[in-house]
């Protein structure tokens, strides 16, 4: 819209257009000029070896989304990483990667990421930062302790050169106190501080959820956000093969106050109120002693019902003893004693429950952290240096903290963002992107992670371990350090390799070591009786009000992922909000006070209030206000203008700048934990309107009433079987795959035939496809207020319906993606034929055919296909080499959708043609069953009868998605089977 | 072709024109300086246009996003104003060659102006398509042109092909009607205009007309063979539109009653908008005695007719929709009467069946005032009944999670303001340049030179009275003589 000569009525002479069109013609030459710098064009002399331009690399690495540690690939083309992935040899993860994980890529390349060392916001070199925090440690011996403040540490590495840093400060800097004070923004202090009191040690337990039979979840959502997501939903999977006669399932219980994603899951599930929970463990630990013949004798106030149903499971739980479970996620230790009690009678510790190999993915002590508080808050800290965390949003109080801080006289972080630590620190010294250095992590004791650097450094940044060994006087480079602690302290730790560099080198390849465990570690002592006694007679909150629940998100773990637009915009598995948190408040607590969704309301606690849109959620106890943390974290103000700029376009970020709220200021002390739970004063409706951009408005599979056409009111689209039904069912042959059809099948696929199955029992919801969808192929984020107006572009999203009403719904997930339908009907209505079938059974879409008339989404009964309604793509040099170079980044005005990766099946193909082979069965796959945790996806050749794919298609539990259309769906899924004892033709989906 | 009159029947022209009169009345308003209240209305409607010029201009510069669809309704606002539009022009093509071959001589009064406004209609309903697309500068793919693209074709089996042919080939041959029409009619312009550019321009476009016996004869044959070509177009366009969404699968647009059902509800709606357009302009044209009652009348009845077959289109999809045994279908009928939309359902049901059931009564038939209130009704009913169709098919079709309400934006409002600033542009210009009414055609059914005594005066109510019984009668089949 510039302005030109023309408006003025005089028009351009010749001369003047000539020059104009001569400077533009000069302009778009230069500017082309400057998009590939010369010094870069030049190969190199000498080619690297391995590495071959357009062809990628991956190097096998450990996670550090989360403490969780899975084993991951990166994918890297020409030294950039792509893409991560799961590491299927990894025995923790076993080839899954959850989204946070997947999507932590995005951190790299993340433009506002830290890149200098500055000293009071202004940037500094290191050496003058490293003396200058020298002397300060100097100036100030013996003002006061020094502390070393980090999140849970899983890495020996760092953990020994903290050691070795306070030691040095001890012995040489006159901090007599100087101590590591570990916190987790997550907690599980109390799972560690209950086996401190009945094992004698301070461990997490590893949760082997393969071995069990009988699982009981209490409050502990182990399929979606809790201590290591990935790592038990493949174990939860093993233990639900359905293979054998009968077929074998594992019984899952899961007694939850919200609905989480593991309740979804659950093949049975019991909503009671949180300050129920420690009776209703009671209760199952008396019954439980009643069955193994040791009874006590415990306070009992439960309803019949609930105490009926803990009768049924203790029976359960006995019966499988040794193969049974309990997982309780109460930050309350003397709930937790019971939970370990229970778990002791039914013989699982050592079983099912690990305790001389355990888990270290959450060390935090909340003991100690208070301690930290108060001496703190007393000023008796001379130095905090704080190592990749950051307190001040994790904590409640948060503004206290910040002024106790202020109050420090040296505070480092070591950081990878300006966040709200960071921002009150005198020196902030960041750190590297992990898959930018080298490191390790040993999330479970005897399986360390090992990380290497795929990129050169993209800043001046510096690793956690050489900035400690600078500041203790002995500078060394992080491979150095690296290197030395696994020669002294892992390599003796097995007994494989003798010589250090091969054991080196295989640990590098393979990205991780198992070794036995470390031989300091306290082991645990006899089970005390005596301490689990003394916790059922503690007398149960006996609260009848509101309670605020805060949890944390499958997409969004916790507040250090909060800049990550993949995250934001990946909708909640269940609640299907992207881009907020909100309150969920029951159906009928909802209806009470005339509240909707987005309807703002008050949330006030003693010391606190937020206001927060509702979110009203079924499966929901009618007492509980659920509210997310991980939101409203500084770093989310990058958001503000995130999404096509355009007249009626409305901010991402909310009143406060921010993405959603920060939940964390309504965390409580009490019994010296940070309380995830606690009691509202009160609850009140505000009048605003604050509208929620959610996925999917309509959530069950249950018409309208007053629209459902009678004897139609549920449509089958989700199939669910009961396990005793399926038992009973003969492999019947499958019955759609040869349909009455009057014209014989125009799309012959000589070859190959490309198909799909995804197994609905298996899929818990997780979202990691819907990331690694996205990371692979290019998928935009179109902010909150597109995916307001329906127009998210994932290719592959997770349907999610409820049936059954209020508490006692029942949840089912449905990945769903383009089908790829043998005669599909986008294709016939396209006018210029941008949409075709190939001879592989792919329906393609070809982009710079499509003129963009949305027919084919219109036709398209799925509606899988997305429609860039603007100009997604832009101009941010850095983030953009996240983009796979093997899929076009699509303009404005086009359609796309899922395309079953044809990009890898091109790849594949080619590399079995050069080595002159045919292509196996499982060489290829698609990027959404590549990072599945759960291995609910499995893609194949229909073609080949001996593939899986094939396979699982005559399996007696396959259908199809809207087969009566007869359009020949190359996707099929399996139906849902629960496990209830009582199931006779309970499928209600059926 | 000129024919004898019984004594019975009423003259179509009132006033007893003489043929000068005729020529004088038609030629005056191309021939003084614009009244007021034009320049009033072309302003209104062009600043329309302007607003819908910069709406489109914004879209197509910014993107589709503008507009309100989602990922679920890839059509609404767009394809309900292609409709419309559509629906609005083939009223003027019933007139001008249906009506034409059946010889329905009252359709002279009227014929002019009913193509211009098909003319214009299509003209509008043709932008959408274009604007619709995600990428509009390539609209010419969808045209069969070799190129080197390639192998690229157009896909032949899907119905935004044909519907693509159906609508040129209807905008050409509706042009050339028009054109040919008005080859008399401007000649006689050009011989009443002053010597000047305008008089040399008028030579040009009148193609030299001399009004000779063989031009004459030459004339009569080519508008009789291209009525017989438009004739079918009324029935075959509406029917191929229609099968933009009868030939899909989705619940609501599947239906195999749409083709006669759209044409019968594009001709009730041309017929609405020709009303809503004769009785302003009669009005405001003074023409009066050209357009009279009687005209009003007959045209009321083919509204009446079609809003009959209209309803019973409504009544027998939903019956087989409910009667069918597919639940995707039972449940979209339901929904579109009861659900988000319902009130949609209800604004078409009433404005397009109800509502013109007044028509039965003659004394509302006549109403000039009533008819015209009725024919903006039938308007708003029939740009709802084509948003109902789409919207609520697509918001709400086979998997629940995918359900997805629509709203209009800012934009999508302003461009269909802007077509029908576009539209009424047009239409104004039309009436300011070229003769509104047929002169040639006109003179055809004066009284002059025919034989038999003329009509007793009566008094002006029973005159009228037996006018319109004469229509019902005797129109059509009655007296026609070589």
């Amino acid at each position: 819209m510039s302005e030109t000569k023309t408006a003025t009525g005089g028009g351009p002479s010749r001369r003047e257009f000539l020059k104009a069109a001569g400077f533009t013609f000069a302009g778009a030459l230069v500017g082309g000029c400057q998009r590939a710098p010369e010094q870069e064009a030049i190969p190199p002399l000498s080619q690297p070896e391995d590495i071959v331009a357009g062809r990628p690399s991956y190097y096998a690495s450990t996670c550090d989304a989360c403490r969780a540690g899975c084993g991951m690939l990166v994918k890297s083309y020409d030294g950039r990483p792509i893409k991560l992935e799961g590491n299927p040899e990894h025995p923790l993860s076993r080839g899954g990667l959850c989204a946070a994980g997947q999507a932590a890529l995005l951190g790299l390349y993340d433009r506002l990421r830290l890149q200098h060392p500055s000293r009071e916001g202004q940037e500094n070199s290191w050496e003058e930062i490293d003396r200058d925090i020298r002397d300060r440690l100097h100036d100030l011996r013996g003002r006061g302790g020094l502390r070393v403040l980090t999140g849970t540490v899983t890495s020996p590495t760092i953990q020994a050169s903290v050691t070795r840093f306070l030691k040095h400060m001890r012995e040489n800097g006159d901090f007599a106190d100087a101590k590591h004070v570990a916190y987790d923004p997550l907690s599980c202090s109390a799972i560690l501080d209950a086996h401190e009191r009945t094992g004698g040690s301070r461990v997490l337990p590893r949760y082997h959820l393969d071995r069990a039979e009988v699982i009981a979840g209490f409050d502990a959502d182990f399929l979606g956000t809790w201590l290591s997501p990935v790592e038990f939903t493949h174990a939860y999977r093993v233990g639900r093969p359905l293979t054998g006669d009968p077929p074998r399932s594992s019984y899952h219980v899961q007694v939850e106050s919200r609905l989480s994603l593991t309740g979804s899951k659950a093949d049975e599930r019991v909503c009671v109120a949180p300050e129920e929970m420690r009776a209703v463990l009671a209760r199952l630990a008396v019954a439980v002693a009643r069955q193994a013949g040791a009874p006590l004798d415990a306070a009992d106030e439960l309803s019949p019902s609930l105490a009926g149903f803990c009768d049924r499971l203790a029976l359960r739980l006995w019966q499988a003893r040794g193969h049974s479970l309990v997982l309780c996620g109460s930050q309350d230790v003397p709930t937790q004693v019971v939970c370990n009690f229970i778990n002791h009678r039914l013989e699982n510790y050592g079983a099912t429950l690990d305790i001389d190999r355990p888990s270290l993915q959450r060390q935090g002590s909340d003991r100690d952290l208070a301690t930290l508080l108060h001496d703190l808050d007393a000023g008796k800290i001379a130095a905090l240096f704080i190592l990749d965390s950051n307190p001040v949003y994790d904590l409640p109080d948060g503004e206290g903290l910040a002024r106790a801080l202020r109050q420090v006289p040296l505070v480092v972080c070591c950081a990878e963002r300006l966040d709200e630590t960071a921002r009150l620190a005198r020196y902030v010294c960041p750190h590297p992107h992990y898959l930018e250095s080298w490191g390790d992590a040993e999330a479970v004791s005897g399986v360390i992670g090992l990380r290497q650097p795929t990129i050169p450094r993209l800043g001046e940044t510096r690793p956690v371990i050489e900035s400690l060994a600078a500041w203790a006087g002995a500078p060394k480079p992080a491979y150095d350090l690296l290197r030395e602690h696994w020669k002294d302290h892992v390599l003796p730790r097995q007994a494989r390799e003798r010589d250090f560099e091969a054991f080196w080198d295989r640990s590098v390849h393979d990205g991780y070591a198992e070794v036995d465990p470390d031989p300091d570690r306290v082991r645990p002592k006899d089970f005390n009786l005596a301490k689990a006694q003394a916790a059922l007679q503690a007398p149960a909150a006996a609260d009848r009000g509101q309670t605020l629940v805060l949890y944390s998100k499958v997409g969004m773990p916790d507040g250090s992922h909060a800049y990550n637009p993949w995250l934001q915009e990946l909708p909640d598995p269940i609640s299907k909000v992207t881009w907020d948190n909100y309150a969920c408040l029951s159906p009928d607590a909802a209806a009470q006070l005339g509240l909707g969704d987005g309807d703002v309301v008050r949330v006030e606690v003693r010391d606190g209030a937020l206001e927060l849109p509702v979110r009203v959620q079924p499966g929901q106890h009618d007492r509980v206000v659920a509210v997310a943390l991980g939101y409203g974290s500084i770093v989310s103000e990058r958001f503000a203008g995130i999404g096509p700029p355009w007249l009626e376009a409305r901010p991402t970020v909310g009143e406060n700048g921010l993405v959603g709220q920060n939940a964390a200021a309504l965390l409580a002390w009490e019994g010296g934990t940070l309380r995830y739970a606690r009691a509202v004063e009160k609850l009140t409706k505000t009048g605003k309107k604050h509208p929620l951009a959610l996925t999917q408005t309509y959530d069950t599979l249950t018409l309208p009433a007053h629209l459902a056409p009678p004897g139609q009111e549920r449509r089958p689209l989700v199939q669910e079987i009961g396990l005793s039904r399926l038992a009973r069912k003969p492999a019947a042959p499958p019955h759609e795959d040869k349909p009455a059809d009057l014209w014989p099948n125009d799309h012959p696929c000589p070859e190959h035939r490309w198909g799909m199955v995804i197994d609905l029992n298996a899929c818990t919801g997780c979202s990691a496809c819907v990331i690694a969808c996205q990371a692979e192929n290019n998928v935009p984020v179109v902010g909150r207020d597109e995916v307001r107006r329906h127009r998210e572009m994932h290719w592959l999203r997770i349907d999610r319906y409820y049936s059954g009403a209020g508490a006692a719904v029942e949840v089912a997930h449905q990945p769903m993606l383009c089908q790829h339908c043998e005669r599909a009907p986008c294709e016939t209505v396209c006018p210029v034929l941008a949409t075709v079938h190939s001879d592989e059974g792919l329906n393609e879409q070809v982009y710079n055919r499509c003129v963009g008339t949305r027919y084919c989404a219109n036709n398209c009964p799925y509606k899988v296909r997305r429609f860039n309604w603007f100009a997604y793509a832009h101009e941010d040099k850095l983030q953009n080499l996240a983009l796979n170079p093997d899929v076009t980044v699509r303009s404005r005005g086009v359609m796309e959708k899922c395309t079953f990766c044809v990009q890898r099946l091109q790849e594949a193909k080619i590399e079995a043609r050069l080595r002159g082979e045919h292509l196996h069965d499982g060489e290829v796959q698609t990027a959404c069953q590549q990072s599945c945790p759960a291995r609910a996806i499995v893609f194949g050749d229909l073609n080949d009868r001996a593939s899986q794919v094939a396979r699982l298609r005559d399996d007696p539990r396959h259908y199809h998605t809207l087969a009566e259309l007869n359009i020949g769906p190359a996707v099929g899924y399996l139906k849902v089977v629960r496990n209830r004892p009582d199931d006779g033709e309970g499928q209600r989906h059926d | 072709m000129t024919e004898v009159y019984p004594p019975l029947r009423q003259p179509l022209v009132a006033g007893d024109k003489s043929l000068a009169d005729v020529t004088q009345e038609v030629c005056a308003p191309l021939e003084r300086r614009s009244t007021a209240l034009w320049w009033l209305a072309f302003l209104a409607a062009l600043s329309l246009l302007a607003l819908g010029v910069a709406a489109v201009y914004y879209q197509v510069t910014t993107g589709i996003g503008t507009w309100g669809l989602n990922r679920s309704v890839g059509w609404a606002f767009d394809i309900t104003n292609f409709v419309f539009w559509i629906g609005i022009g083939h009223a003027g093509t019933l007139i001008s060659a249906i009506l034409f071959l059946f010889r329905q001589r009252w359709r002279t009064a009227v014929n002019r102006s009913a193509e211009a406004m098909t003319i214009f209609a299509v003209t509008c309903a043709g932008l959408f398509p274009v604007i619709h697309m995600g990428r509009p500068w390539l609209f010419y793919w969808m045209l069969p042109i070799p190129n080197t693209r390639g192998p690229l074709w157009i896909n032949f089996d899907s119905a935004l092909t044909w519907d693509f042919f159906a609508i040129t080939t209807y905008f050409l041959i509706s042009l050339t009607f028009w054109y040919v029409g008005l080859l008399p009619d401007l000649a006689t312009v050009r011989d009443r205009a002053k010597p000047g550019w305008r008089r040399r321009l008028l030579a040009f476009v009148s193609l030299g007309w001399n009004g000779s016996y063989r031009t004459w004869h030459r004339y009569e044959t080519l508008y009789l063979l291209l009525a017989g070509l438009a004739t079918p177009l009324v029935v075959s366009v509406h029917s191929i539109v229609s099968m933009d969404f009868a030939t899909s699968m989705l619940p609501g647009w599947h239906t195999t009653i749409f083709p006669p059902y759209f044409v019968a509800g594009a001709i009730f709606s041309g017929m609405a908008m020709v009303l809503t357009l004769m009785l302003i302009a009669r009005k405001v044209m003074h023409l009066q005695d050209y357009i009279t009652v009687r005209h009003v009348d007959a045209m009321g009845k083919i509204v009446l007719a079609t809003s009959c077959m209209v309803g019973l289109a409504y009544a027998i999809e939903m019956f087989s929709a409910l009667l069918s045994p597919n639940p995707y279908e039972q449940f979209t009928f339901l929904n579109r009467a009861q659900g988000p939309l319902g009130w949609g359902y209800a604004i078409m049901v009433t404005c397009n069946v109800l509502l013109p059931q007044l028509l039965w009564l003659r004394r509302f038939r006549t109403n000039l005032a009533a008819v015209w209130v009725l024919s903006i009704f039938i308007n708003v009913g029939m740009w709802f009944e084509r948003f109902v169709i789409i919207t609520t098919s697509l918001e709400r079709d086979f998997l629940p999670s995918s359900w997805a309400d629509y709203a209009p934006t800012s934009i999508e409002l302003a461009t269909l303001a802007g077509s029908f600033g576009l539209f009424f542009t047009c239409f104004l210009l039309f009436c300011r340049f070229l003769p509104m009414i047929a002169i040639a055609e006109i003179k055809g059914v004066l009284r002059i030179g025919r034989e038999g005594p003329a009509v007793e005066p009566r008094d002006p109510a029973s005159a009228e009275a037996s006018a319109l019984a004469g229509v019902s009668r005797l129109d059509g089949n009655q007296g026609v003589k070589p």
